[in-house]
Protein backbone atom coordinates (compact mmCIF):
# COMPACT_ATOMS: atom_id res chain seq x y z
CA UNK A 1 0.00 0.00 0.00
CA UNK A 2 1.55 3.70 -0.83
CA UNK A 3 0.71 6.39 1.38
CA UNK A 4 1.39 9.95 -0.44
CA UNK A 5 0.48 13.36 0.40
CA UNK A 6 0.86 16.15 -2.17
CA UNK A 7 2.20 19.96 -1.24
CA UNK A 8 2.94 22.69 -3.08
CA UNK A 9 2.51 26.23 -3.69
CA UNK A 10 -1.35 26.91 -4.81
CA UNK A 11 -1.56 26.58 -8.41
CA UNK A 12 1.48 24.15 -9.14
CA UNK A 13 -1.27 21.46 -10.15
CA UNK A 14 -1.31 19.57 -6.77
CA UNK A 15 -4.69 18.99 -7.21
CA UNK A 16 -4.79 17.71 -10.98
CA UNK A 17 -1.53 15.19 -9.97
CA UNK A 18 -2.83 14.12 -6.85
CA UNK A 19 -6.25 13.32 -8.57
CA UNK A 20 -5.29 12.10 -11.51
CA UNK A 21 -2.76 9.93 -9.32
CA UNK A 22 -5.53 8.65 -7.24
CA UNK A 23 -7.67 7.42 -10.56
CA UNK A 24 -4.68 5.60 -12.04
CA UNK A 25 -3.35 3.65 -9.34
CA UNK A 26 -7.19 2.99 -8.96
CA UNK A 27 -7.28 1.67 -12.34
CA UNK A 28 -4.46 -0.68 -11.67
CA UNK A 29 -6.93 -3.10 -8.93
CA UNK A 30 -5.70 -1.08 -6.10
CA UNK A 31 -8.06 0.27 -3.12
CA UNK A 32 -7.72 4.40 -3.14
CA UNK A 33 -9.22 6.58 -0.51
CA UNK A 34 -8.40 9.96 -1.88
CA UNK A 35 -8.51 12.61 0.55
CA UNK A 36 -8.71 16.39 0.31
CA UNK A 37 -7.93 18.43 3.03
CA UNK A 38 -7.80 21.67 1.00
CA UNK A 39 -10.75 24.02 2.34
CA UNK A 40 -11.53 24.44 -1.37
CA UNK A 41 -12.03 21.87 -3.25
CA UNK A 42 -9.44 20.71 -5.64
CA UNK A 43 -9.31 17.30 -5.93
CA UNK A 44 -12.71 16.58 -6.71
CA UNK A 45 -12.67 17.72 -10.43
CA UNK A 46 -9.49 16.34 -10.88
CA UNK A 47 -11.22 12.55 -9.84
CA UNK A 48 -14.00 13.63 -11.74
CA UNK A 49 -16.34 13.71 -8.82
CA UNK A 50 -19.17 16.50 -8.80
CA UNK A 51 -17.61 19.19 -5.98
CA UNK A 52 -19.58 18.53 -2.93
CA UNK A 53 -19.09 20.90 -0.25
CA UNK A 54 -20.03 18.51 2.42
CA UNK A 55 -17.79 18.16 4.84
CA UNK A 56 -18.05 15.43 7.50
CA UNK A 57 -20.14 16.40 10.02
CA UNK A 58 -19.46 17.84 13.44
CA UNK A 59 -20.32 14.88 15.50
CA UNK A 60 -18.36 12.13 14.21
CA UNK A 61 -15.85 13.08 16.86
CA UNK A 62 -16.33 14.12 20.64
CA UNK A 63 -14.49 14.60 23.53
CA UNK A 64 -12.11 11.72 24.54
CA UNK A 65 -11.63 10.40 28.11
CA UNK A 66 -9.79 12.53 31.22
CA UNK A 67 -5.74 11.85 30.63
CA UNK A 68 -5.93 10.65 26.99
CA UNK A 69 -6.84 12.24 23.34
CA UNK A 70 -8.51 15.02 23.00
CA UNK A 71 -10.86 14.06 20.54
CA UNK A 72 -12.63 10.69 19.65
CA UNK A 73 -14.10 8.95 17.13
CA UNK A 74 -17.77 8.67 18.54
CA UNK A 75 -19.22 5.54 20.09
CA UNK A 76 -19.87 3.01 17.78
CA UNK A 77 -17.81 4.56 14.86
CA UNK A 78 -15.09 3.15 13.95
CA UNK A 79 -12.27 3.84 10.93
CA UNK A 80 -14.08 1.41 8.77
CA UNK A 81 -17.24 2.81 9.19
CA UNK A 82 -16.21 5.60 9.12
CA UNK A 83 -15.03 5.89 5.40
CA UNK A 84 -18.59 3.58 4.71
CA UNK A 85 -20.21 6.48 5.92
CA UNK A 86 -18.55 9.55 4.54
CA UNK A 87 -16.74 8.69 1.70
CA UNK A 88 -18.01 9.71 -1.39
CA UNK A 89 -17.42 6.59 -4.46
CA UNK A 90 -15.71 8.07 -7.32
CA UNK A 91 -15.05 7.08 -10.94
CA UNK A 92 -12.78 3.61 -11.16
CA UNK A 93 -14.07 3.19 -7.63
CA UNK A 94 -11.55 5.85 -5.72
CA UNK A 95 -13.37 6.53 -2.25
CA UNK A 96 -12.93 10.30 -1.40
CA UNK A 97 -13.11 11.90 1.88
CA UNK A 98 -13.24 15.89 1.55
CA UNK A 99 -12.12 17.51 5.12
CA UNK A 100 -12.31 21.07 4.01
CA UNK A 101 -14.94 23.38 4.83
CA UNK A 102 -15.07 26.01 2.18
CA UNK A 103 -15.85 29.02 4.81
CA UNK A 104 -12.55 28.19 6.85
CA UNK A 105 -14.32 28.16 10.35
CA UNK A 106 -11.33 26.86 12.35
CA UNK A 107 -13.34 24.52 14.60
CA UNK A 108 -15.23 22.35 12.17
CA UNK A 109 -11.84 22.13 10.05
CA UNK A 110 -9.89 20.93 13.24
CA UNK A 111 -12.58 18.83 13.89
CA UNK A 112 -12.22 17.36 11.05
CA UNK A 113 -8.47 16.71 11.21
CA UNK A 114 -8.71 14.98 14.34
CA UNK A 115 -11.11 12.41 13.38
CA UNK A 116 -9.08 11.99 9.64
CA UNK A 117 -5.93 11.36 12.68
CA UNK A 118 -7.96 8.83 14.35
CA UNK A 119 -9.30 7.49 10.86
CA UNK A 120 -5.45 6.66 10.17
CA UNK A 121 -4.35 5.22 13.30
CA UNK A 122 -7.36 2.57 13.65
CA UNK A 123 -7.56 1.51 10.02
CA UNK A 124 -6.33 -1.98 9.20
CA UNK A 125 -2.60 -0.71 6.74
CA UNK A 126 -3.71 -2.99 4.34
CA UNK A 127 -6.86 -1.90 3.46
CA UNK A 128 -6.31 1.23 1.33
CA UNK A 129 -3.71 3.43 -0.43
CA UNK A 130 -3.86 6.88 0.74
CA UNK A 131 -3.80 9.27 -2.07
CA UNK A 132 -3.72 12.84 -0.36
CA UNK A 133 -4.00 16.32 -1.76
CA UNK A 134 -2.49 19.23 0.99
CA UNK A 135 -3.90 22.91 1.29
CA UNK A 136 -1.31 25.21 -0.88
CA UNK A 137 2.03 26.75 0.79
CA UNK A 138 3.77 25.61 3.37
CA UNK A 139 1.64 26.65 6.94
CA UNK A 140 3.01 24.10 9.72
CA UNK A 141 -1.13 23.73 10.09
CA UNK A 142 -1.21 21.76 7.19
CA UNK A 143 0.83 19.29 7.99
CA UNK A 144 -1.47 17.86 10.67
CA UNK A 145 -3.63 16.45 7.58
CA UNK A 146 -0.59 14.50 6.19
CA UNK A 147 0.34 12.36 9.44
CA UNK A 148 -0.56 9.49 7.69
CA UNK A 149 1.80 10.57 4.67
CA UNK A 150 4.88 7.70 3.77
CA UNK A 151 5.75 10.09 0.99
CA UNK A 152 5.21 14.16 1.17
CA UNK A 153 5.66 14.62 -3.22
CA UNK A 154 6.41 18.55 -3.62
CA UNK A 155 4.87 20.04 -6.74
CA UNK A 156 7.07 22.33 -8.09
CA UNK A 157 6.86 24.13 -11.17
CA UNK A 158 10.18 26.06 -12.84
CA UNK A 159 9.34 28.92 -11.68
CA UNK A 160 10.98 31.06 -8.76
CA UNK A 161 7.58 31.47 -6.83
CA UNK A 162 7.19 27.97 -6.32
CA UNK A 163 10.56 26.82 -5.98
CA UNK A 164 10.34 29.48 -2.72
CA UNK A 165 7.69 27.67 -1.07
CA UNK A 166 8.69 23.91 -2.08
CA UNK A 167 11.98 25.31 -0.28
CA UNK A 168 10.14 26.35 2.64
CA UNK A 169 8.19 22.75 2.61
CA UNK A 170 11.66 20.92 2.47
CA UNK A 171 13.18 22.50 5.85
CA UNK A 172 9.50 22.03 7.69
CA UNK A 173 9.96 18.49 6.45
CA UNK A 174 12.47 18.37 8.96
CA UNK A 175 10.98 18.00 11.68
CA UNK A 176 10.59 14.18 13.60
CA UNK A 177 7.57 13.73 12.97
CA UNK A 178 7.92 14.34 8.87
CA UNK A 179 6.89 11.58 6.20
CA UNK A 180 9.56 9.27 5.55
CA UNK A 181 10.34 10.23 2.29
CA UNK A 182 10.30 13.98 0.79
CA UNK A 183 10.32 13.69 -3.11
CA UNK A 184 9.67 16.24 -5.45
CA UNK A 185 7.55 15.85 -8.62
CA UNK A 186 8.33 18.62 -11.44
CA UNK A 187 5.27 19.89 -13.08
CA UNK A 188 4.80 21.98 -16.32
CA UNK A 189 8.30 21.08 -17.69
CA UNK A 190 9.39 22.36 -21.00
CA UNK A 191 13.76 21.13 -21.40
CA UNK A 192 15.45 18.90 -18.98
CA UNK A 193 17.04 22.09 -18.00
CA UNK A 194 13.72 23.02 -15.81
CA UNK A 195 14.22 19.49 -14.38
CA UNK A 196 17.90 20.51 -13.25
CA UNK A 197 17.03 23.89 -11.91
CA UNK A 198 14.24 22.28 -9.85
CA UNK A 199 16.82 19.26 -8.51
CA UNK A 200 19.23 21.81 -7.38
CA UNK A 201 16.90 24.27 -5.74
CA UNK A 202 15.73 21.36 -3.67
CA UNK A 203 18.35 18.68 -3.56
CA UNK A 204 15.76 16.01 -3.09
CA UNK A 205 15.07 13.08 -5.59
CA UNK A 206 12.34 14.25 -8.63
CA UNK A 207 10.35 11.18 -8.64
CA UNK A 208 8.39 12.36 -11.39
CA UNK A 209 8.72 14.53 -14.65
CA UNK A 210 5.40 15.79 -15.86
CA UNK A 211 5.49 17.88 -19.21
CA UNK A 212 3.48 21.68 -20.02
CA UNK A 213 0.29 19.85 -21.42
CA UNK A 214 -2.19 21.95 -23.17
CA UNK A 215 -5.23 19.18 -22.70
CA UNK A 216 -4.73 19.66 -18.99
CA UNK A 217 -5.91 23.65 -19.40
CA UNK A 218 -8.73 22.54 -21.30
CA UNK A 219 -9.56 19.89 -18.95
CA UNK A 220 -9.93 22.57 -16.17
CA UNK A 221 -12.00 24.98 -18.36
CA UNK A 222 -14.36 21.71 -19.54
CA UNK A 223 -14.65 20.89 -15.94
CA UNK A 224 -13.17 17.68 -16.72
CA UNK A 225 -10.47 15.21 -15.10
CA UNK A 226 -7.58 15.16 -17.43
CA UNK A 227 -7.90 11.67 -16.94
CA UNK A 228 -11.20 11.58 -18.66
CA UNK A 229 -10.74 14.58 -21.19
CA UNK A 230 -8.09 13.20 -23.69
CA UNK A 231 -4.96 10.81 -22.22
CA UNK A 232 -1.98 12.94 -23.33
CA UNK A 233 1.92 14.04 -22.16
CA UNK A 234 0.24 14.82 -18.59
CA UNK A 235 -1.32 11.42 -17.92
CA UNK A 236 1.39 9.16 -19.82
CA UNK A 237 3.67 11.15 -17.14
CA UNK A 238 1.05 10.29 -13.85
CA UNK A 239 0.98 6.96 -14.83
CA UNK A 240 4.94 6.90 -15.03
CA UNK A 241 4.76 8.32 -11.12
CA UNK A 242 2.59 5.70 -10.46
CA UNK A 243 4.84 2.82 -11.63
CA UNK A 244 7.54 4.29 -9.97
CA UNK A 245 5.11 4.92 -6.67
CA UNK A 246 4.52 1.26 -6.36
CA UNK A 247 7.99 -0.08 -6.99
CA UNK A 248 9.44 2.54 -4.43
CA UNK A 249 7.26 3.31 -2.18
CA UNK A 250 4.78 0.03 -1.61
CA UNK A 251 4.43 -0.18 2.27
CA UNK A 252 3.82 -4.15 2.38
CA UNK A 253 6.91 -4.75 0.37
CA UNK A 254 9.41 -2.68 2.26
CA UNK A 255 7.57 -4.25 5.56
CA UNK A 256 8.28 -7.79 3.99
CA UNK A 257 11.82 -7.19 2.59
CA UNK A 258 12.54 -5.78 6.29
CA UNK A 259 14.24 -2.63 4.72
CA UNK A 260 14.59 0.40 6.14
CA UNK A 261 12.42 3.39 4.88
CA UNK B 1 -6.53 54.05 -0.92
CA UNK B 2 -5.97 50.57 -0.11
CA UNK B 3 -6.75 48.06 -2.49
CA UNK B 4 -7.18 44.49 -1.49
CA UNK B 5 -6.26 41.78 -3.92
CA UNK B 6 -7.40 38.01 -3.53
CA UNK B 7 -7.95 34.82 -5.17
CA UNK B 8 -7.19 31.39 -6.03
CA UNK B 9 -3.90 30.13 -5.83
CA UNK B 10 -2.02 29.88 -9.05
CA UNK B 11 -4.96 32.53 -10.48
CA UNK B 12 -2.32 35.09 -10.88
CA UNK B 13 -3.06 37.63 -7.93
CA UNK B 14 0.77 38.36 -6.91
CA UNK B 15 1.44 39.24 -10.47
CA UNK B 16 -1.44 41.50 -10.97
CA UNK B 17 -0.57 42.87 -7.77
CA UNK B 18 2.73 43.37 -8.29
CA UNK B 19 2.20 45.23 -11.91
CA UNK B 20 -0.84 47.06 -10.53
CA UNK B 21 0.97 48.82 -8.13
CA UNK B 22 4.34 49.22 -10.39
CA UNK B 23 2.43 51.13 -12.46
CA UNK B 24 0.22 53.41 -10.50
CA UNK B 25 3.99 54.42 -8.96
CA UNK B 26 4.72 55.12 -12.79
CA UNK B 27 1.84 57.22 -12.98
CA UNK B 28 2.81 59.51 -10.29
CA UNK B 29 1.07 57.84 -7.03
CA UNK B 30 3.07 56.80 -4.00
CA UNK B 31 3.08 53.30 -3.44
CA UNK B 32 3.10 50.48 -0.81
CA UNK B 33 2.98 47.07 -1.49
CA UNK B 34 1.79 44.61 1.33
CA UNK B 35 2.48 41.25 1.17
CA UNK B 36 0.27 39.36 3.88
CA UNK B 37 0.75 36.05 2.26
CA UNK B 38 2.15 33.04 4.15
CA UNK B 39 4.65 32.40 1.47
CA UNK B 40 5.40 35.65 0.66
CA UNK B 41 6.41 36.20 -3.09
CA UNK B 42 5.38 39.46 -3.71
CA UNK B 43 8.92 41.25 -4.37
CA UNK B 44 9.48 38.73 -6.92
CA UNK B 45 6.18 40.75 -9.12
CA UNK B 46 7.27 43.78 -8.11
CA UNK B 47 11.03 43.32 -9.66
CA UNK B 48 12.94 43.55 -6.23
CA UNK B 49 14.58 39.90 -7.47
CA UNK B 50 15.07 37.14 -5.78
CA UNK B 51 17.16 37.16 -2.79
CA UNK B 52 15.91 40.57 -1.64
CA UNK B 53 12.69 38.28 -1.73
CA UNK B 54 14.12 35.64 0.58
CA UNK B 55 15.87 37.74 2.71
CA UNK B 56 12.52 39.57 3.41
CA UNK B 57 11.25 36.15 4.07
CA UNK B 58 13.54 35.78 6.53
CA UNK B 59 13.53 38.93 7.88
CA UNK B 60 9.88 38.26 8.62
CA UNK B 61 9.93 35.01 10.11
CA UNK B 62 12.69 36.09 12.62
CA UNK B 63 10.39 38.48 13.73
CA UNK B 64 7.64 35.83 13.78
CA UNK B 65 10.15 33.84 16.09
CA UNK B 66 10.94 36.73 18.67
CA UNK B 67 14.89 37.04 17.09
CA UNK B 68 13.97 40.86 16.08
CA UNK B 69 12.08 43.34 17.38
CA UNK B 70 8.47 44.41 16.69
CA UNK B 71 8.26 48.08 15.64
CA UNK B 72 4.86 49.64 16.30
CA UNK B 73 3.99 51.93 14.09
CA UNK B 74 3.04 52.08 10.37
CA UNK B 75 6.01 53.92 9.56
CA UNK B 76 8.41 52.28 11.78
CA UNK B 77 7.07 48.26 10.11
CA UNK B 78 7.84 50.24 6.51
CA UNK B 79 10.80 51.62 7.72
CA UNK B 80 12.31 48.05 9.59
CA UNK B 81 10.91 45.20 7.36
CA UNK B 82 10.53 46.67 4.21
CA UNK B 83 12.78 46.94 0.98
CA UNK B 84 12.20 49.18 -2.06
CA UNK B 85 11.41 48.32 -5.36
CA UNK B 86 11.55 49.92 -8.78
CA UNK B 87 9.63 53.14 -9.16
CA UNK B 88 9.79 53.77 -5.65
CA UNK B 89 6.97 51.29 -4.65
CA UNK B 90 7.69 50.18 -0.91
CA UNK B 91 7.37 46.42 -0.16
CA UNK B 92 6.60 45.24 3.16
CA UNK B 93 5.92 42.13 4.12
CA UNK B 94 3.88 41.20 7.29
CA UNK B 95 2.37 38.48 8.67
CA UNK B 96 2.19 38.03 13.00
CA UNK B 97 3.42 41.72 13.11
CA UNK B 98 1.76 43.69 15.98
CA UNK B 99 -1.42 46.39 14.87
CA UNK B 100 0.67 49.72 14.93
CA UNK B 101 -0.12 52.82 17.00
CA UNK B 102 -1.04 55.60 15.55
CA UNK B 103 2.14 58.15 14.96
CA UNK C 1 -3.29 45.37 10.62
CA UNK C 2 -4.06 46.32 6.97
CA UNK C 3 -7.18 48.07 8.85
CA UNK C 4 -5.33 50.35 10.98
CA UNK C 5 -2.65 51.91 8.62
CA UNK C 6 -3.05 55.53 8.53
CA UNK C 7 -5.04 57.46 5.14
CA UNK C 8 -3.25 59.16 3.19
CA UNK C 9 -2.37 59.78 -0.31
CA UNK C 10 -0.63 56.92 -0.79
CA UNK C 11 -2.07 53.72 -2.36
CA UNK C 12 -1.59 50.14 -0.46
CA UNK C 13 -1.58 47.40 -2.56
CA UNK C 14 -2.60 44.54 -0.19
CA UNK C 15 -1.60 40.78 -1.86
CA UNK C 16 -3.66 38.55 0.08
CA UNK C 17 -2.78 34.84 1.12
CA UNK C 18 -4.54 32.90 -1.50
CA UNK C 19 -7.81 31.14 -0.79
CA UNK C 20 -10.57 33.37 0.98
CA UNK C 21 -9.48 32.28 4.86
CA UNK C 22 -7.88 35.79 5.02
CA UNK C 23 -10.48 37.37 3.82
CA UNK C 24 -13.01 36.17 6.35
CA UNK C 25 -10.72 37.54 8.73
CA UNK C 26 -10.24 40.98 7.53
CA UNK C 27 -11.57 43.43 9.67
CA UNK C 28 -14.86 45.12 8.36
CA UNK C 29 -14.23 48.05 5.71
CA UNK C 30 -10.60 47.72 5.78
CA UNK C 31 -10.45 48.70 2.09
CA UNK C 32 -11.52 50.86 -0.48
CA UNK C 33 -11.32 48.45 -3.67
CA UNK C 34 -11.00 44.54 -3.69
CA UNK C 35 -10.07 42.96 -6.65
CA UNK C 36 -10.80 39.39 -6.80
CA UNK C 37 -8.38 37.64 -9.62
CA UNK C 38 -10.05 34.60 -11.51
CA UNK C 39 -8.74 32.50 -14.08
CA UNK C 40 -11.32 30.96 -16.65
CA UNK C 41 -11.46 27.88 -15.08
CA UNK C 42 -14.99 26.53 -13.09
CA UNK C 43 -12.48 25.99 -9.83
CA UNK C 44 -10.80 29.24 -9.75
CA UNK C 45 -14.42 31.01 -10.54
CA UNK C 46 -15.78 28.95 -7.85
CA UNK C 47 -12.84 30.18 -4.99
CA UNK C 48 -13.70 33.96 -6.69
CA UNK C 49 -17.49 33.21 -6.36
CA UNK C 50 -16.83 33.05 -2.67
CA UNK C 51 -14.25 35.79 -2.16
CA UNK C 52 -16.69 37.95 -3.67
CA UNK C 53 -19.35 37.64 -2.12
CA UNK C 54 -17.53 37.43 1.53
CA UNK C 55 -15.63 40.80 0.44
CA UNK C 56 -19.44 42.62 -0.39
CA UNK C 57 -20.94 41.07 2.53
CA UNK C 58 -17.73 42.46 5.11
CA UNK C 59 -17.79 45.98 3.53
CA UNK C 60 -14.59 45.88 1.53
CA UNK C 61 -15.22 48.45 -0.71
CA UNK C 62 -16.30 48.05 -4.79
CA UNK C 63 -15.19 44.37 -5.61
CA UNK C 64 -13.95 44.19 -9.12
CA UNK C 65 -13.78 40.79 -11.00
CA UNK C 66 -10.31 40.18 -12.59
CA UNK C 67 -10.75 37.64 -15.57
CA UNK C 68 -7.29 37.17 -15.66
CA UNK C 69 -5.40 34.56 -18.36
CA UNK C 70 -8.27 35.02 -21.03
CA UNK C 71 -7.47 33.47 -23.89
CA UNK C 72 -10.47 33.46 -26.47
CA UNK C 73 -14.16 34.34 -26.67
CA UNK C 74 -15.43 31.18 -24.46
CA UNK C 75 -13.16 32.56 -21.83
CA UNK C 76 -14.00 35.45 -21.22
CA UNK C 77 -17.79 34.66 -21.58
CA UNK C 78 -17.17 32.19 -18.89
CA UNK C 79 -16.33 34.58 -16.64
CA UNK C 80 -18.32 37.31 -17.83
CA UNK C 81 -21.44 34.51 -17.26
CA UNK C 82 -20.43 33.83 -13.88
CA UNK C 83 -20.11 37.26 -12.72
CA UNK C 84 -22.91 38.76 -14.09
CA UNK C 85 -23.64 40.92 -10.85
CA UNK C 86 -20.01 42.52 -11.05
CA UNK C 87 -17.86 44.71 -12.94
CA UNK C 88 -15.25 42.60 -14.98
CA UNK C 89 -12.25 43.80 -16.30
CA UNK C 90 -9.95 41.27 -19.00
CA UNK C 91 -6.22 40.59 -18.56
CA UNK C 92 -5.57 38.65 -21.70
CA UNK C 93 -3.43 35.57 -21.66
CA UNK C 94 0.22 36.64 -22.13
CA UNK C 95 3.69 35.04 -22.55
CA UNK C 96 5.06 37.62 -20.19
CA UNK C 97 3.78 36.85 -17.04
CA UNK C 98 5.07 33.13 -17.93
CA UNK C 99 8.41 34.29 -19.05
CA UNK C 100 8.37 36.68 -15.89
CA UNK C 101 7.51 33.81 -13.50
CA UNK C 102 10.14 31.78 -14.94
CA UNK C 103 12.77 34.23 -14.63
CA UNK C 104 11.65 35.55 -11.01
CA UNK C 105 11.12 38.89 -12.37
CA UNK C 106 7.61 41.68 -12.77
CA UNK C 107 6.12 41.57 -16.45
CA UNK C 108 6.46 45.08 -16.22
CA UNK C 109 10.24 44.83 -16.33
CA UNK C 110 10.39 41.95 -19.40
CA UNK C 111 8.29 44.07 -21.40
CA UNK C 112 6.12 46.98 -20.31
CA UNK C 113 4.15 47.17 -23.57
CA UNK C 114 2.97 43.62 -23.01
CA UNK C 115 -0.97 43.14 -23.77
CA UNK C 116 -1.02 41.55 -20.17
CA UNK C 117 0.85 44.53 -18.36
CA UNK C 118 -0.77 47.26 -20.55
CA UNK C 119 -4.28 45.80 -19.38
CA UNK C 120 -3.20 45.69 -15.67
CA UNK C 121 -2.31 49.61 -16.02
CA UNK C 122 -5.29 50.37 -17.34
CA UNK C 123 -7.35 48.76 -14.56
CA UNK C 124 -4.93 50.50 -11.87
CA UNK C 125 -6.15 53.70 -13.35
CA UNK C 126 -9.41 53.05 -13.30
CA UNK C 127 -9.21 51.48 -9.88
CA UNK C 128 -7.52 54.73 -8.54
CA UNK C 129 -9.94 57.09 -10.54
CA UNK C 130 -13.28 55.55 -9.06
CA UNK C 131 -11.53 55.45 -5.47
CA UNK C 132 -11.51 59.15 -5.60
CA UNK C 133 -14.70 59.59 -6.83
CA UNK C 134 -16.24 57.50 -4.22
CA UNK C 135 -14.23 59.42 -1.42
CA UNK C 136 -15.11 62.53 -2.78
Amino acid sequence: MIRIAFAGKGGVGKSSISGSFARLLARRDQPVLAVDSDPLPGMAYSLGIPVDDRPTPDDVVVEGPEGGVRWVLRPGLDAAGFIDSYATPGPDNVQYLQFGNTWGHVSTLQRGQHAWSQVVKEMDPSAWNVVGDLPGGSRQAMFGWAKYADVLAVVVEPTAKSIHVARQLRNISNATWAPAHVVVVANRVDSPSDVERISDALERPVIGVVPNDPLVTEADKLALSPIDHRPGPFVNAVEQLVAVAESNYDLDKRERTNEKP
Amino acid sequence: MKIAVVGKGGSGKTSVSGVLARSLARSGHSVVGLDCDTNPNLGLSLGVGDLETERLLSLRDQIDEGEQEHAHTWDGILEAYGTDSPDGVRLTVVNRIDNPEPD
Amino acid sequence: MLSSVPESDTVIVADLEAGIGTLTRLPEASVQSTLVVVEPTPRSIDVGLRAALVATERNQGHVTIVANKIANQDDDTRVRNAFADHDVVTVPEDRVMITADRRGSSPIDVDPEAPAVTAISDIATQIVRSGIQNAK
